[in-house]
């Protein structure tokens, strides 16, 4: 049977300025899927930019080849990655004036 | 109940021997459990307080919501790639926030289908992260000044602990703890085996406490001067001077929840009489906690350093 395993990174967290979430290591899976529940989007025209960042070594760390998703409302989104290596995270940045997210990051790994 | 004989008993220690994943532990008669985390994470799962009956997140104690998702790692490092486990490519990795006080945990929930002695064996090791040039805190720390040898990164690692969360069916619920100190929170070295005097607060306790928790508290007992060291002797583990190289360590374990009290703890050649160690228990009774048995370990900052506890594997056996 192949190995599932869903790791919750952030939780109800509320954000007012760029972050990125702790760094998760997961060689053994082949495929990945980030669910980011937005609970909460507030500001002047805010916007909750996503992108999966991979690394060697947990430490440093750059932009993989998946598209930068764009939240704008409370809501659900996700997207796959694939071929990532041994480490994942999120790189946020949040856009508009005085913009606050509060956010559940999911990352569901399958061997 | 069925008594083992000599026979029986001496064709158990040869299987057991024979057999490489077993040969390593010392297991009681009966094996509840084998953790070996290349195949998945057994039941090793965050630790998370309770949330109301909306199931809103937000209603979670603000210091028990936060205790960070277990990993399986290959123990990679930057400077040599992948180091591997003990029994194979993978181990539990517990890591924290680079946030001094941060706690991280993870739980393995049971319950005990009598009351006996319970063991608990794990091959482990602990390590602070590496520093990179934006997050080195410098070549000296605590008491450590880096002379090709010694290395500051063990002075950026505070304490693991093996603990458990206990109810038998009288209600009486108690918390058979022992914590690894390796700094004190001015990350002065202390290495000792400690325990706390008081049992851990529950949800209830602090349900109107919230304004007083902080988000770095710690759960097992908040108070630094609610623990007590088991003795007075030391104990120097294997850090292994830098933090990419992990040597793993052997742990054994023993309580016995018929007398609700410690046993002993074994770390490699040093073994703790903890009979002496008392075990507080809970003044009010609980209900819906019937024979709980759930182990937790659990790893905690004392600098602005992530830090990570290993479980290569862990066996949990009883003597029912």
């Amino acid at each position: 049977m192949k190995h599932a395993l869903t790791a919750v990174l952030e939780r109800n967290t509320t954000f007012t300025a760029d972050f990125a979430t702790e760094p998760y290591e997961a060689g053994w899976a082949r495929e990945a899927r980030w669910f980011v529940r937005t609970l909460a989007l507030e500001g002047e025209e805010p916007h909750l930019h996503l992108a999966t960042q991979v690394s060697p070594d947990g430490l440093h760390w750059c932009d993989d080849e998946t598209p930068v998703q764009v939240t704008t409302e409370p809501g659900l989104v996700t997207w796959r990655v694939q071929e990532f290596g041994h480490w994942l995270r999120l790189r946020a940045t949040l856009r508009g004036g005085d913009p606050k997210a509060k956010v559940l990051i999911y990352l569901a790994l399958k061997s | 109940m069925e008594t083992t004989h000599v026979p029986a008993d001496d064709l158990r220690r040869a299987l057991i021997a024979a057999d490489p994943r077993l040969s390593k532990f010392n297991p009681l008669p009966r094996i509840l459990a084998y953790d070996e985390f290349n195949t998945g994470t057994h039941g090793w799962c965050e630790l998370i307080g309770n949330h109301d009956g909306h199931g809103n997140l937000d209603t979670v104690d603000v210091h028990m919501r936060d205790f960070r998702p277990p990993q399986l790692s290959a123990c990679d490092f930057f400077d040599i790639g992948t180091h591997g486990a003990m029994s194979g490519n993978y181990a539990l990795k517990i890591a924290t926030r680079p946030a001094t006080g941060h706690t991280a945990v993870a739980i393995r929930r049971l319950t005990m289908a009598q009351r006996g002695v319970i063991q608990f064996e794990t091959y482990f090791t602990y390590k602070g992260e590496a520093a990179t040039e934006e997050s080195s805190l410098g070549n000296s720390f605590g008491d450590v000044e880096w002379d090709g040898n010694l290395h500051p990164s063990e002075a950026q690692f505070g304490a693991f602990t093996v603990a458990t969360d206990l109810c038998d069916g009288d209600g009486i619920r108690y918390h058979c703890v022992a914590r690894y100190q390796n700094t004190d929170l001015d990350n002065k070295f202390t290495r000792r085996w400690i325990y706390p005097t008081v049992p851990e607060p529950t949800p209830r306790e602090n349900l109107h406490n919230q304004e007083n928790l902080s988000p770095t508290e710690d759960f097992t007992a908040p108070d630094p001067k609610d623990w007590r060291p088991i003795d007075d002797k030391p104990q120097y583990l294997c850090y292994n001077e830098v933090p990419t190289k992990v040597n793993w360590h052997y742990l054994r374990w023993q309580f016995d929840t018929r007398t609700r009290t410690n046993i002993e703890l074994q770390v490699n050649d040093r073994v703790m009489d903890m009979r002496h160690v008392p075990v507080p228990q809970y003044a009010d009774k609980y209900e819906g906690l019937e024979n709980l048995l759930n182990f937790y370990v659990s790893v905690r900052t004392h600098s602005p350093v992530r830090n990570f506890l290993f479980l290569d594997s862990a066996l949990i056996s009883v003597d029912w």
